[in-house]
């Protein structure tokens, strides 16, 4: 009876699992996929799915794409990572060996991104790294990996600049930084740029993730008479922080947050509190880039996105779409989806995006462009940086 | 002035914290079920709460006892369908359903509501109040008092109704219970009902100051742990000074060692607990 | 004894086709299931034959996982490192034993759930070893991708076995018979002389010892870990569900469970994209509450029989 039952179970398992394969009719593009849709990083990995979506029924409502004199319908195989990198890697393996993709998207983050970034080397499928940018990931000479974020120096450094340049008594920093990778990282780019520029850093604490109560750390961190506030996070974090550093009464001159100030629905959850908040991004709806890919504008992606999913895209949502028609457009020059053909467009780089100009640097780490700082100006986001699509003038000060 | 503040942190949160741990203690207490499922229920309560903010405009401290009667519907089926069947196993197996039943709900909240963190947004702000150069949020305050009038409300009703005289009697000596007269597996269902209602209760107030997603549910799990182990299992008053307690550690802790320390601490505090004196503080044999 | 060697057998076969099948994919399931075997097998002395509901094993896994990936970050050779992280484990698990055993059912339960969030608290703020929230990367070892996955394949079947063997040895031995007096009455044991003490945190630090080395093999495997993957509390119950679908306190019992439950969560996984945990957390319960013997017993019956049976308890 037991042997019975669990071979019925494999019987069962082998039906379903070639059921589930696709008929071979016209030739496809096949894109592999790992996703965190449960588990901790859910948030995110819904946002990327929405993102590859969106640019999927495009390429795909326009017939495909064009290599050479054939048309291409793109294929997305998504699977679940549940948030656990080494499942991300089993996966990345199943793609490759079982369900042979054509190309790999990453999993969310940099640590996912570098552990599969080993299997890709392996079987020298190119990987397109959605949301990874810390320098670490890119520094073991892979010829396969290609980051669309530029490191995460590129957007501390920006904001330093502008507060030594615009406001030379700023001397005393103060860093409150989730413990997670990206956060963590970013933060040690703050505080590098920071002591670059002769400031002092007068403190520097971590809060575990998940923190709901940020009243001790804040209350210390006011303790220290800082003029520069930076504190990283996502979202969620950031809503609490700067609310609770409101209540608190926590005051300096520049109160710098990143990832989360430059969405409505950070701006809408802290009121007035948003103004004057500086933060730095990849990507923002308010950018407008003409782009060659499917999409034409980052306005026209903007106008498909909300049409689709009812919301503004942040730039995880953006990434998502964004490796997307980097890798049509690497597949399309190439003229086939053959692998080493396709590598050599996307070293060669230059892709006019909507989500930024895009080429990559020897590490692999896009190199293209800088993020822009943004600032919370009257509850509406403005560039303050670079000038060339600065909105409005850097203001100081932080509300409450 | 530094050390007065911190303290307030920690004391605003005592009240919250208690709300959050009641429904675990009593439901460990009486079912003798370690309750895994109890973060997310609290984490359905907020986002009851949530919704009725969003289409209704209901403040979300108010919804507080709505979200716990929506609870208490679902705990009680959820008591009678699943756990009651396992009523007087080891805890092995009930630990091991709930975290089941757990992996389900946790799920299908992602399915319904996509783990998007939700805030309540209560417009206007609600303000803070200054008491010398101590600041203490009026959200905060109201969620502390309320939450200490919840788990009051609940203590009279163990207290002074002959249905928690009933769920006392049970969890002192479930024979003795039965002999007396007293449905023993209607209680049962009552007890965990009441365990859901004040974990409900507790995720609205919670909504009213912090964001809500399915994924927090782990981390006000461990706090109820922590809360239960440090008061005493099976003592109101002992999980109202495990509540306050908590806060009071986290915020002194965090200023001694760092903010992340702050779960090290607690976690670390409630091993060694466990270890001297697993009654806990205030620790009785009966639910009082 | 020959259901045993049947068994054996029958997985030497299956490992000995998968070694020649070579697909990488299908190893790392057979890889997988291997570990699953172990820390099934492990946590079986512990929780089946002395009866201690013990929700460590991620707090073993994930520690011997760090130990593992720190020793070979210091340049530790990999078998060595393996060894290590099991002695580290061992080593912790006899002190935390001393401490926490005295404990009985939830307190115990509980004392031994949060280990795990108090060691990855402390991995996560011990950067300068650990890497923090950053993680960690171990070195990878040569050789073609084949034969790396061949090579931890072998690894983890060794350590299954050694698991196994340990069971058998374990329950055939004046220890075995201590522990499940413990089982059975640990106050009457005491009385008739068992030094209940001494058994349970050899129990405990032998079960240790082998999960300890599994997450230290699981760790140059994926050669990526951080906290929140080895600490993960899903390792502390999956090898109770793969006991309790096979048969507690039994030898065969962690094995048949830790295939089923692979296959099991293979198949739901693979037919439900964003459904498969909610899924997977139903089956638990339908286990719980319909097959509280496991699989066994199914034996003789049908599922309906027993779905009838176990509902007419319920409502009577």
């Amino acid at each position: 009876m037991k042997l019975k039952t669990l071979l019925t179970v494999s019987t069962l398992a082998t039906a379903l699992v070639s059921q589930a394969l696709p008929a071979a009719a016209q030739e496809t593009l096949k894109i592999g996929a790992p996703l965190p849709l449960t588990g901790a990083l859910s948030p995110e990995g819904i946002k990327l799915r929405q993102g590859y979506e969106l640019w999927l029924d495009k390429v795909n409502s326009a017939g495909g794409i064009k290599a050479g004199d054939k048309q291409l319908k793109v294929e997305l195989l998504f699977y679940d990572y549940q948030s656990v990198t080494p499942k991300a890697v089993q996966l990345a393996e199943k793609l490759i060996s079982d369900d042979k993709v054509d190309l790999l998207f990453s999993p969310f983050g940099s640590g996912a991104a570098k552990a599969v970034s080993a299997v890709a080397e392996k079987y020298g499928v190119p990987l397109l790294a959605s949301s990874a940018s810390s320098a670490e990931v890119f520094d073991q000479g892979y010829k396969n990996l290609f980051g669309l974020y530029t490191d995460n120096s590129t957007l501390s450094e920006p904001i330093a600049s502008l507060i030594q340049e615009r406001l030379p008594n700023v001397k005393r920093v103060a860093i409150l930084a989730r413990n997670d990778l990206y956060p963590l990282s970013l933060a040690n780019e703050f505080e590098k740029s920071a002591k670059k520029r002769g400031l002092e850093v007068v403190f520097f604490e971590k809060y575990p993730i998940g923190t709901l109560d940020h009243s001790s750390a804040l209350t210390q961190l006011r303790a220290a008479r800082p003029d520069w506030i930076v504190i990283t996070g996502y979202i969620n974090d950031l809503i609490i922080a700067r609310k609770q550093a409101g209540e608190l009464r926590v005051r300096g001159q520049v109160l710098t947050l990143i990832n989360g100030p430059a969405y409505s629905e950070w701006i809408n959850a802290v009121g007035p509190l948003a103004e004057n908040v500086t933060t730095a991004s990849w990507f923002h709806p308010v950018l407008n880039y003409k782009s060659e890919d499917v999409f034409g504008s980052t306005q026209n992606f903007v106008a498909e996105f909300k049409k689709k999913f009812g919301t503004e895209p942040d730039f995880t949502q953006a990434s998502g779409a964004a490796v997307g028609v980097i890798a049509q457009l690497a597949v399309e020059r190439a003229g086939t989806k053959n692998r080493d053909a396709v590598r050599d467009q996307l070293v060669k780089g230059n892709f006019k995006t909507f989500f930024a100009p895009v080429s990559f640097g020897p590490t692999g780490i896009a190199n293209s462009y800088i993020p822009p700082v943004f600032q919370i100006q009257q509850g509406k986001v403005q560039v303050v940086l670079p000038a060339e699509i600065a909105t409005s003038e850097f203001r100081t000060g932080i509300g409450h | 002035m530094l050390l007065l503040q911190v303290l307030t942190n920690g004391l605003a949160l005592g009240g919250l914290y208690a709300c959050i741990a009641v429904g675990f203690s009593l439901v460990w207490g009486v079912l003798n079920v370690i309750n895994i499922l109890h973060g997310s229920m609290i984490v359905l309560g907020g986002y009851l709460a949530f919704f009725a903010h969003q289409y209704f405009g209901i403040n979300p401290f108010l919804f507080a006892p709505f979200a716990g009667a929506v609870l208490f519907v679902i705990g009680f089926a959820i008591q009678r369908l699943a756990i009651n069947p396992v009523m007087g196993r080891p805890v092995l197996i009930t630990l091991v359903l709930t975290f089941g039943i757990n992996l389900f709900f946790d799920n299908a909240m992602l399915a319904a509501f996509n783990a998007d963190y939700r805030k309540v947004i209560i417009d206007p702000p609600l303000g803070v109040f200054e008491i010398g150069s101590v600041l203490l949020p009026v959200d905060r305050l109201y969620a502390t008092l309320l939450g200490l009038a919840l788990v009051g409300a609940l203590w009279l009703l163990l207290r002074g109704t002959q249905l928690g005289r009933a769920i006392v009697a049970v969890r002192m000596d479930r024979d003795a219970a039965a002999l007396m007269g007293i449905d023993v597996r209607l209680t049962y269902a009552v007890a965990f009902a009441l365990g859901a209602f004040m974990a409900g209760a507790a995720g609205a107030l919670l909504s009213g100051i912090f964001p809500i997603s399915p994924v927090s549910s782990g981390s006000y799990l461990g706090k109820a742990f922590v809360i239960c182990v440090l008061g005493g299992l099976g003592s109101i008053p002992g999980v109202v000074a495990g509540g306050f307690a908590l806060g009071v550690i986290e915020s002194f802790g965090a200023l001694a060692f760092g903010p992340e320390h702050a779960l090290t601490i607690s976690f670390g505090l409630l091993l060694v607990l466990l270890i001297l004196r697993p009654q806990g503080l205030l620790g009785v044999k009966g639910f009082n | 004894m020959l259901r045993y060697s049947i068994i054996g057998a029958a997985v030497v076969a299956l490992f000995v086709v998968l070694l020649a099948i070579g697909d990488n994919y299908l190893l790392r399931l057979a890889t997988t299931v291997a570990m699953y075997v172990a820390l099934a097998s492990a946590w079986n002395i512990v929780g089946g034959f002395t009866g201690y509901p013990s929700f460590a094993t991620a707090a073993f896994f994930g520690l011997g996982a760090y130990a593992c990936g720190v020793a070979q970050t210091y340049g530790v050779p990999l078998i060595l490192a393996w060894i290590l992280a099991g002695a580290v484990t061992a080593l912790f698990a006899s002190g935390l034993g001393l401490a926490i055993l005295h404990l009985r059912g939830h307190y115990f339960a509980i004392g031994s759930l949060v280990v795990a969030d108090v060691l990855r608290e402390i991995t996560n703020s011990w950067t300068s070893l650990t890497g923090g929230g950053m993680g960690m990367n171990l070195p990878l070892i040569g050789g073609s991708t084949g034969s790396q996955a061949q090579f931890y394949l072998l690894a983890m079947v060794a350590l299954a076995g050694l698991s196994l063997l340990a069971a058998v040895l374990i329950d055939n031995s004046k220890l075995g018979v201590a522990l499940r007096c413990i089982e059975q009455n640990e106050d009457a044991a005491q009385v008739i002389g068992v030094d209940t003490r001494r058994a349970k945190v050899a129990a405990f630090t032998v079960s240790s010892l082998l999960v300890g080395v599994a997450g230290g093999i699981y760790a140059s495997w994926v050669s990526y870990i951080d906290p929140i993957d080895v600490y993960d509390v899903s390792l502390s119950v999956k090898p109770i569900i793969m006991a309790l679908l096979g048969g507690v306190g039994t030898i065969a019992g962690p094995v048949l469970g830790a295939f089923g439950f692979l296959a099991l969560e293979e198949l739901i996984w693979r037919n439900s994209l964003e459904f498969h945990a909610g899924i997977l957390g139903l089956f638990v319960v339908v286990l719980v509450v319909f097959l509280p013997g496991g699989l066994r017993s199914l034996q003789g019956r049908n599922i309906w029989q027993l779905a009838t049976a176990a509902f007419t308890k319920r409502w009577a």
